[in-house]
């Protein structure tokens, strides 16, 4: 028991950028959802309780977590991948799986979940886990980095099924860049990365579903009262921030104008309502939380722990480029939340969860270079 | 080695994970340059367009400026009302049914449930129900939306325009269209005064047309309208609108009349009439006499044959052959170039020009006389003789100088160009002098002839005639005065003032004598010009008066009589006597009128109950005459009933009949035939039968109010109309 919960201070950094995420995204999901709230259930407060509650659990998860020593998660890391795997399946059955915004993406279980959101977790554990026990096998041989490229590809296409294409990114990345990082050839991975790449464009390519967007995200102004409209009001809406923005509290186009608006849009609020420097300040937060993740890593000298606290890490701040990147027209629109901001309490609580195992590492794992 | 190796390894995963960081560090800051990009280059763009989908203008109408007359009496005001419109989307978004929202709006709305249903539904965000309501209305609207907590439903301050006095001044005043713009008239030219700056209202709106809490309006107040005072005196309006119906009326003139009365000294319009008029609170109905089948006053048809008749202001539009009206013009260029006396001897016989031969105008010719005769009489073989004297390049500089070339530039719309035939060329350039010297073959407007006529009135000054006298601000202060404008001296003041009296010789002595007006001295000449139809005339007088200190000029026109003549002596010169004596009277001008002429009013006292004799006595000291009716034997007999009845008004000299019993049957006399008699063979006749006599005019009689051969009670008061018909072209 001593081993399991040994004191040894966490990575205080993590958990204040954290905190400052967290709290800057529950009061800016109350920002964005007053107009809606108030609309669709007379209630202004409708989502900030949710949010709240979901932030209080995920705390306590969070720090309980991080006394928790993370190698635990080798036990059942495969458990864990299998099961949300089966989750994977039974989302696509129909009455399992539920309708949203014309993909079947979502399991009600009393609070809804996306099986993709455990899965990207479980994914990152479990390869965090094989990569770390095959490591001079990965290094050398493609024949290891296709081994774990056969996960993704067997995922990537129950998310495509689903369909959930920026699901399907986000795990692709991770993994690439967990093999990557677990010491994978370079050459290997860009050949993998080619083909697999080729395989997704051909996808998006024979799909209409890609295909509307790839149009609208080059000229959204083409269409600006249907496919455009949503990106439009999202110009509309960062437009307006300029250095400082409107102010807290003060955008207009959350007045039901932004659709999503507390959801996968609501940095378009933020930038409406803090400006360019509120948007600086909430980049630099991933930023520094990624590096301080990163430095985790660095330090890890388990390999097992060096190679999760980098997945998780580059989790989030992948998350949130992505995210940013299609609220500002950089990117292709594609349904992607912005980590700690977004609403969703499911969401919320894993994304705490994650950062409770990442403060287990900094934690629990043996420094691989003492300071000088 | 081991060792090494595991260095080399973690100096490998070492650069991996920084290689990773320096691209998550070069990808976010390639998004902060994208947001840079949106906020800083793109941002005024997007923020506009935001801005227009984010927010919705509300003006804020300005009151339009009234129009008053001179003395601030209203002549056209603005009442508010309220117009209705609604937003289709958030009318659906209420609570209550589409069919129950109809319902309710069309109870207070009155504009049809089935009309109300059609426009909830339509895809567009706003549909105008009703415009200019009441104000009721739209309180009553405004209750019942937040007792119900209707949103959707605008109801806007609007103004629309109210002319108490219906036609009287029509064309002057003019009117607006459905914007408040104004159309025609003063609201038409000073539309930029009257209608104000309006302001406007930004509010901000979510998606559903909603106002977002908390947002503050941005509010651009409005300028209301300056108040228009003009120069028109109501009265004096009244007064020739009174004198021109009747006129139109009695003389059956076809093609409408105009009537203008401006103040000399000024060069201020006083009134300004022009028949066939319109109602303003109702301009656009069909005139009396066209079809009104299909008729909507709207059609461009419609609007051509309002704008040909009704709202057409001859005063201004209309040009017309001045006639002899002009030989005042002619007589004063003479006069000014000294090419004649009045006293010269001339005559009127027959004289050819080019091979024309022109007469006077009466049948036979008046004969040998002075210049001064030859103006009385209004002969134009005299002023053929003038003109020739004067020259061609004279006569013409001097109609220029009177202003018949150029608008008068009053600020009314409508004023037409005069119109010369010397502009056609030179081969008939002498017998074109010769007729335009009295009048004829050129054509100018009525507000051009009034105002040269001013200039002879004004010591020879000619003045820029106009009808807006100032321009009041929201407090009532005098934001703009308008002045006098001399345009330039055409004659000088010496002769001016011996115009004055010519033109007064005219009316006292020569062919304009039924302008004349006891007290008044009136000074004008008379008018009657051929149009381009046959046996279509023009009747006109043009005067003013008191001639030794004119306070105002006067011009009638009446086109197309078809009454009994057409003379402008006969038909036109009375409408402006009648005009100059009510104006004359209404201003308190004093009469100049010898004491011993003047008959004086006596009001009848109650002699009832008096003995005759005691009777008799009284109203011989009120210069009155009494006939007895019934006989005197006793001398206690009283008097039981008398006619006229006590507190009646009659001249002195009048005659109270008195009875010596009260009269079952009261005596009657038979009413003879006054027609062509002089007014003191009329009072003779009247007074022989018992009857009194209230004289209008000089003459002969041409009306008498009670028809010969009907029997009438003795002592009744006869009104008995003279006029000159002799001599009076």
């Amino acid at each position: 028991m001593k081993k399991l919960f040994y004191t040894k201070p966490f990575d205080y950094w993590i958990f204040v950028f954290t905190l400052m995420l967290v709290s800057l995204g529950i009061i800016m999901v109350f920002s964005a959802s007053t107009p809606y709230a108030k609309m669709a259930f007379d209630n202004i407060y409708y989502f900030l309780n949710k949010q709240l509650i979901a932030a209080g659990i995920g705390l306590i998860l969070m720090i309980g977590l991080s006394f928790i020593d993370y190698r635990l998660l080798k036990l059942i890391a495969l458990l864990f991948i299998g099961l949300c795997f089966l989750l994977l399946i039974a989302v696509l059955i129909p009455g399992i799986g539920q309708i949203y915004n014309g993909a079947r993406r979502w399991i009600d279980l009393g609070p809804g979940f996306q099986p993709s959101e455990f899965f990207k977790l479980a994914l990152i554990i479990f390869l965090s886990y094989s990569i770390s026990k095959n490591q001079e096998k990965v290094s050398t041989s493609i024949k290891w980095v296709l081994y774990h490229l056969t996960f993704l590809a067997i995922a990537a296409v129950l998310l495509l099924a689903e369909p959930h294409l920026s699901a399907t990114i986000i795990i692709s990345i991770i993994t690439f860049l967990l093999l990557f990082i677990g010491g994978a050839k370079f050459h290997h991975l860009m050949i993998c990365g080619f083909v697999g790449g080729a395989g997704l464009v051909g996808f998006a390519v024979l799909t209409d579903y890609t295909n509307d967007r790839l149009t609208i995200f080059l000229n959204p102004f083409k269409d600006p009262l249907d496919l455009g409209y949503q990106l439009i009001q999202s110009f509309y809406a960062i437009g307006a921030g300029g250095l400082l923005g409107r102010g807290l509290g003060k955008s207009v186009q959350k007045f039901l104008y932004m659709p999503e608006q507390h959801n996968d849009f609501i940095f378009s609020i933020l930038a409406e309502e803090l400006g360019f420097i509120g948007c600086l300040v909430v980049i630099l937060l991933f930023f520094l939380l990624v590096y301080r993740g990163m430095r985790v890593s660095i330090n890890t000298k388990d390999p097992f722990g060096k190679l999760l606290a980098g997945g998780i890490s580059c989790l989030f701040f992948i998350q949130a480029i992505l995210n940013i990147g299609v609220v500002t027209g950089a990117l292709p629109t594609t349904g992607i939340s912005l980590p700690f901001f977004s609403f969703g309490g499911t969401s919320l609580v894993v994304n705490m969860v994650e950062i409770g195992l990442l403060l287990s590492i900094s934690r629990h794992a043996k420094r691989s270079v003492k300071k000088s | 080695m081991v060792n090494d190796q595991k260095k080399i390894k973690l100096y490998k995963e070492r650069k991996r994970l920084l290689v990773i960081i320096v691209v998550f560090a070069l990808c976010a800051i390639l998004l902060l340059a994208r947001i840079f990009y949106i906020q800083f280059i793109k941002g005024e763009e997007y923020q506009k367009l935001a801005y227009q989908q984010q927010t919705r203008n509300q003006k804020l109408t300005p009151a339009r400026g009234a129009i008053y007359d001179r003395y601030g009496n209203d002549l056209a005001i603005s009442i508010y009302v309220n117009t209705i419109s609604i937003s289709p989307t958030a009318m659906r978004a209420n609570e209550l049914s589409v069919d129950l929202l109809a319902r309710g709006l069309d109870k207070i709305l009155k504009i049809g449930k089935e009309t109300i249903i059609e426009k909830i539904n339509k895809e567009s965000e706003y549909e105008l129900l009703v415009r200019q309501v009441e104000k009721e209305i739209g309180d009553e609207l405004q209750s019942w939306l937040s007792d119900n907590n209707i949103a959707g439903v605008t109801i806007e301050d609007d103004t629309k325009r109210y002319y108490p006095n219906d036609n009287l001044a029509a064309h002057i005043i003019g009117f607006t269209g459905i914007d408040n713009q104004g159309l025609i008239g003063i609201e038409y030219t000073m539309d930029e005064v009257l209608k104000g700056i309006p302001g406007k209202i930004t509010s901000e709106i979510d998606k559903n047309g909603t106002l977002i809490p908390f947002s503050t309006d941005n509010q651009i107040a409005a300028y209301d309208g300056l108040d228009v005072v003009l120069t028109i005196d109501e009265n004096i309006q009244y007064i020739v609108e009174k004198a021109l119906d009747e006129a139109i009326f009695k003389n059956d003139v076809t093609r409408g009349a105009t009537a203008i009365v401006m103040d000399p000294k000024t060069g201020e319009i006083l009134a300004m009439v022009s028949k066939p008029d319109f109602d303003l609170n109702n301009p656009r109905e069909c005139p009396d006499g066209f079809d009104s089948t299909s008729w909507t006053g709207y059609s461009t048809k419609d609007i051509n044959l309002l704008n040909q008749t009704v709202w057409r202001n001859k005063a201004l539009s209309d040009t017309y052959e001045p006639g002899s009206t002009f030989k005042a013009i002619t007589a004063s260029i003479a006069l000014e170039e000294n090419v004649i006396l009045l006293s010269t001897m001339t005559d009127d016989y027959e004289i050819e020009v080019q091979g024309w031969d022109i007469n006077c105008w009466r049948s036979y010719p008046h004969g040998e006389e002075t210049f001064l005769e030859g103006i009385y009489n209004s002969c134009n073989p005299v002023f053929v003789k003038v003109s020739q004297l004067l020259g061609i390049d004279i006569f013409y500089e001097y109609v220029e100088m009177f202003g018949f070339y150029d608008k008068t530039k009053i600020n009314l719309q409508g004023e037409s160009n005069s119109l010369f035939q010397k502009d056609f060329g030179l081969e008939y350039q002498e017998i074109d002098l010769a007729v335009a010297s009295f009048g004829q073959r050129f054509k100018i407007t009525p507000i051009q002839i009034i105002t040269a006529y001013s200039a002879i009135a004004n010591d020879g000054k000619l003045l820029q005639p106009f009808i807006v006298k100032e321009l009041l601000d929201s407090q009532g202060n005098i934001a703009k005065k308008f002045e006098t404008i001399t345009v330039r001296q055409v004659i000088s003041s010496q002769t001016s003032q011996t115009m004055r009296e010519v033109l007064k010789g005219v009316v006292s002595e020569g062919t304009g004598k039924n302008a004349y007006v006891p007290g008044y001295d009136v000074a004008g000449k008379t008018g009657t010009s051929e149009t381009d139809e046959e046996n279509v005339y023009t009747a006109s007088f043009c005067g003013f008066a008191p001639a030794g200190n004119p306070v105002i000029t006067v011009l009638v026109v009446l086109h197309d009589p078809q009454g009994d003549s057409y003379y402008g002596g006969v038909i036109a010169a009375p409408v402006v006597g009648q005009i100059i004596e009510e104006t004359l009277e209404y201003l308190q001008v004093p009469r100049n009128l010898d004491e011993a002429l003047i008959e004086r009013d006596v009001l009848i006292p109650e002699l009832i109950g008096y003995s005759i004799d005691q009777a008799t006595d009284i109203l011989d000291e009120l210069q009155l005459q009494s006939i007895l009716i019934g006989d005197n034997i006793l001398e206690d007999v009283s008097v039981s009933y008398q006619y006229p009845l006590a507190k009646t008004i009659v001249k002195e000299e009048s005659i109270v009949v008195l009875y010596s019993y009260l009269p079952e049957e009261k005596e009657r006399v038979t009413m003879p035939n006054l027609l062509h008699k002089t007014i003191y063979e009329a009072k003779v006749t009247l007074n022989a039968l018992g009857l009194n006599i209230d004289t209008k005019g000089l003459g002969t009689c041409i009306d008498q109010s009670v028809n010969k051969g009907e029997k009438i009670e003795k002592g009744s008061i006869i009104t008995v109309t003279f006029r000159y018909t002799d001599n009076v072209e």
